[in-house]
């Protein structure tokens, strides 16, 4: 199973302060930040609703984006300074950048080809490769700064998918700006509306974000699999990114493009949809992986208090942890949902707890041997035993009478159970004896409310149904962007 | 709260390589771009500006090849005779002839002022147009304006008032050879 070393207790996020990156990252911020903001002022002086229609609808843009992002991101939340830190590169550091590399690039096509040549492949020349770097380097300057905060290949994706986000919000910005400007009609809000609806929705979904995201699982993948080879490490991340530079290459090249009014229509099936699924795909695979990590230390408790199988297999997966909810919803109330959403926080901060403890070797952590119930262990101060008798029930831990933590703060659960009833001393931090004793406080209250469990009914066919739903919404919603263009005249 | 030696030097070293990646990108690119000339001899035969639009250009006209851009659909062409600027735009257009020169004053007028009245134009191929003239401190300009199938072409000339009063005949030339699609109007 791939490692993931979850972000260590001692790793204080003022030792970033202490890091040449760290300042690095923050001069190019603020020049960043001045660039845009003289953008913006001039943008609204020429046209202040245009200008402000477009900050409005892409900045609800993103929101979709980010609830994603979330949620891939639900079991080990990365902290919300990084994220805004990784989303204000793409947005400021990358944009500023890319403005003047592209230019040049296509100058150059120009002057050592021909104007032809620039005019037909010289964004296809330019994006991919100087914004693909540009975003890259975002990735790479969050590992710098917060090396300790990168702990999973889907960490990488996460922070690749932000710096894609924010590059990609406010390329748009300046290009609704600068459609209105080229429309020669004054403050406008069509050419915006027409805009937001081509890049937003027709090119957006296989955009920045996606490209962000394969680039910063190779760049994850380089920082975290320390257990490989550096050249392996190395040739995964440069792939990732040449991968991305490719997808970026095949969107804006001329290539297999149907051309006409249709075109765009054409591209999103040929040049748009592959893509995605495959980065999806990847995404998936490595959400999975990790969630499968998560899963396996609280499976290890083997304790039904803290979580039952089914749970398990619910917590892993972002649309199964809302099934539950709803369930519970509709079981209970209001109450029931939020007795389930703080269950399921709350165990998947008791997973990431334990993993820390098992995961970076830190002294005197450790999970400890299963030894036969009723076997004396020998004395550890720091390792007091608990009866394993409420493991495999769902009865409230106070209930049982069962100490469940010691006196000096080390956490203490049962192992796995296996035909032969057995203890195991599961050693955490002080977080962990905390989170487990909200998921107890969790349990209690689910119990109380007459649904202990936080699960939802299967249903047959509910992934066909999902999947052929989705299907069916995302064309009739290209359909109506499609038309809505045509009524606006967008050529 | 310290840092190891050891990791601070290679987070300095990455931190540079950084640093460095960025001035590449941003200030590395557009050196190498400003070191090579933009502007190129351009033939004597008619040149394709876009958008099935042709022109002959002066005689010895240079081309910026970083500001044209021909496209199927639309495009640039900006020639420099001597240091006068003769740009010509094409761009899908759908209204009257009317329409299209208010639009172009309205480009003008942002950092120019229009003097004088319109006239209307005609090519040698038959495409009607308007012209008119404009002006800033220092310098003077023409513009005119064509409806040609489904594309409006615009034309703007400027420079200081000698040059412009010099290269004006060789340019009037070249604007009477704008062609859509071969001739036709």
């Amino acid at each position: 199973m791939t490692p993931v070393h979850p972000t260590p207790q001692w790793a204080h996020p003022g030792k970033s302060l202490l890091l040449p990156a760290f300042w690095v990252v923050l001069m190019l911020i603020a020049g960043g930040a001045v660039r845009l903001g003289l953008f913006v002022r001039e943008s609204f002086a020429a046209y202040p609703t245009a200008t402000l229609l477009a900050l409005v609808l892409f900045g609800l843009y993103a929101v979709p984006f980010c609830v994603f992002v979330a949620a891939l991101d639900y079991l080990e939340r990365e902290p919300p300074l990084l994220l805004a830190t990784a989303f204000a590169w793409g947005g400021l550091v990358a944009t500023s950048i890319s403005i003047r590399g592209n230019a040049a690039v296509h100058n150059l096509v120009a002057k050592l080809a021909s104007p032809g040549l620039a005019a037909e492949w010289g964004s296809a020349l330019a994006g991919p490769t100087v914004e693909e770097i540009a975003k890259a380097l975002g990735i790479v300057a969050i590992v710098l700064v917060a090396r300790a905060q990168v702990n999973s290949v889907l960490d990488g994706v996460v922070y690749g998918s932000l710096v894609g986000l924010g590059f990609q919000v406010v390329e748009d910005v300046v290009y609704a700006v600068n459609a209105v400007a080229v429309a020669g009609r004054g403050d406008q809000v069509a050419p915006v509306v027409a805009t937001f609806l081509l890049r937003g929705f027709l090119a957006g979904l296989w955009s920045h974000t996606l490209f962000g995201a394969l680039a910063g699982a190779g760049i994850g993948y380089l920082a975290v699999r320390t257990d490989r080879p550096l050249l392996i490490r190395l040739s995964v991340a440069v792939l990732s990114v040449l991968g991305a530079m490719g997808i970026h290459f095949l969107w804006n090249s001329p290539l297999l493009s149907l051309g006409g009014g249709a075109g765009i229509f054409g591209d999103l099936f040929v040049k748009g949809i592959p893509p995605l699924l495959m980065i999806l795909f990847l995404v998936r695979g490595v959400r999975h992986r990790e969630a499968d990590y998560y899963m396996a230390q609280l499976a290890a408790l083997g304790d039904r208090r803290i979580a039952t199988e089914d749970e398990l297999r619910v917590l892993a997966q972002g649309h199964l942890r809302a099934g539950a909810r709803r369930h519970a919803h509709g079981r209970c109330g209001v109450k029931g949902r939020r007795a389930v959403s703080r269950l399921q926080r709350a165990q998947a901060r008791l997973a990431v707890e334990l993993s820390r403890a098992s995961g970076v070797g830190m002294p005197g952590l450790r999970i400890g041997p299963a030894v036969p119930a009723g076997t004396n262990v020998p004395a550890d101060p720091l390792v007091p035993v608990v009866p394993s008798a409420s493991a495999d029930s769902l009865v409230p831990a106070a209930a049982a009478g069962s100490p469940l933590c010691s006196p000096a703060g080390v956490a203490v659960g049962v192992a796995r159970v296996v035909a032969a009833p057995v203890q195991a001393r599961v050693l955490g931090g002080p977080a962990a004896v905390r989170w487990r004793d909200r998921v107890l406080v969790e349990r209690g209250r689910m119990l109380a409310l007459g649904h202990p469990e936080a699960t939802a009914p299967l249903t047959r066919n509910g992934s066909v149904r999902r999947v052929v739903g989705g299907i069916a919404v995302f064309l009739a919603a290209m359909v109506t962007v499609g038309l809505a263009l045509i009524a606006l005249g967008a050529s | 709260m310290r840092v190891a030696r050891g990791t601070l030097l290679r987070n300095l070293a990455g931190s540079i390589g950084v640093l460095c990646t960025v001035a590449g990108l941003a200030f590395g690119l557009p050196a190498i771009d400003s070191a090579l000339p933009a502007a190129r001899p351009v033939g004597a035969g008619p040149y394709p500006v876009g958008g099935g639009v042709t022109v002959t250009p002066p005689p010895g006209a240079r081309l910026d090849v970083t500001l044209t851009r021909p496209r199927d659909t639309r495009g640039t062409a900006v020639f420099l005779v001597g240091t006068v600027r003769y740009v010509i735009v094409v761009a899908p257009f759908d209204g009257s002839l009317e329409r299209a020169a208010q639009r172009l004053r309205d480009k003008i007028t942002r950092g120019h002022q229009i003097t004088g009245k319109e006239f209307p134009t005609r090519t040698a191929t038959g495409l009607d147009g308007v012209q008119g003239t404009y002006a800033a401190s220092g310098r003077a300009g023409r513009y005119l304006v064509f409806l040609a199938g489904d594309v409006a072409i615009e034309v703007t000339v400027a420079g200081s008032a000698p040059a412009l009063r010099a290269a004006l005949g060789a340019i009037e030339a070249s604007t009477r050879t704008i062609a859509y699609r071969g001739g036709t109007p």
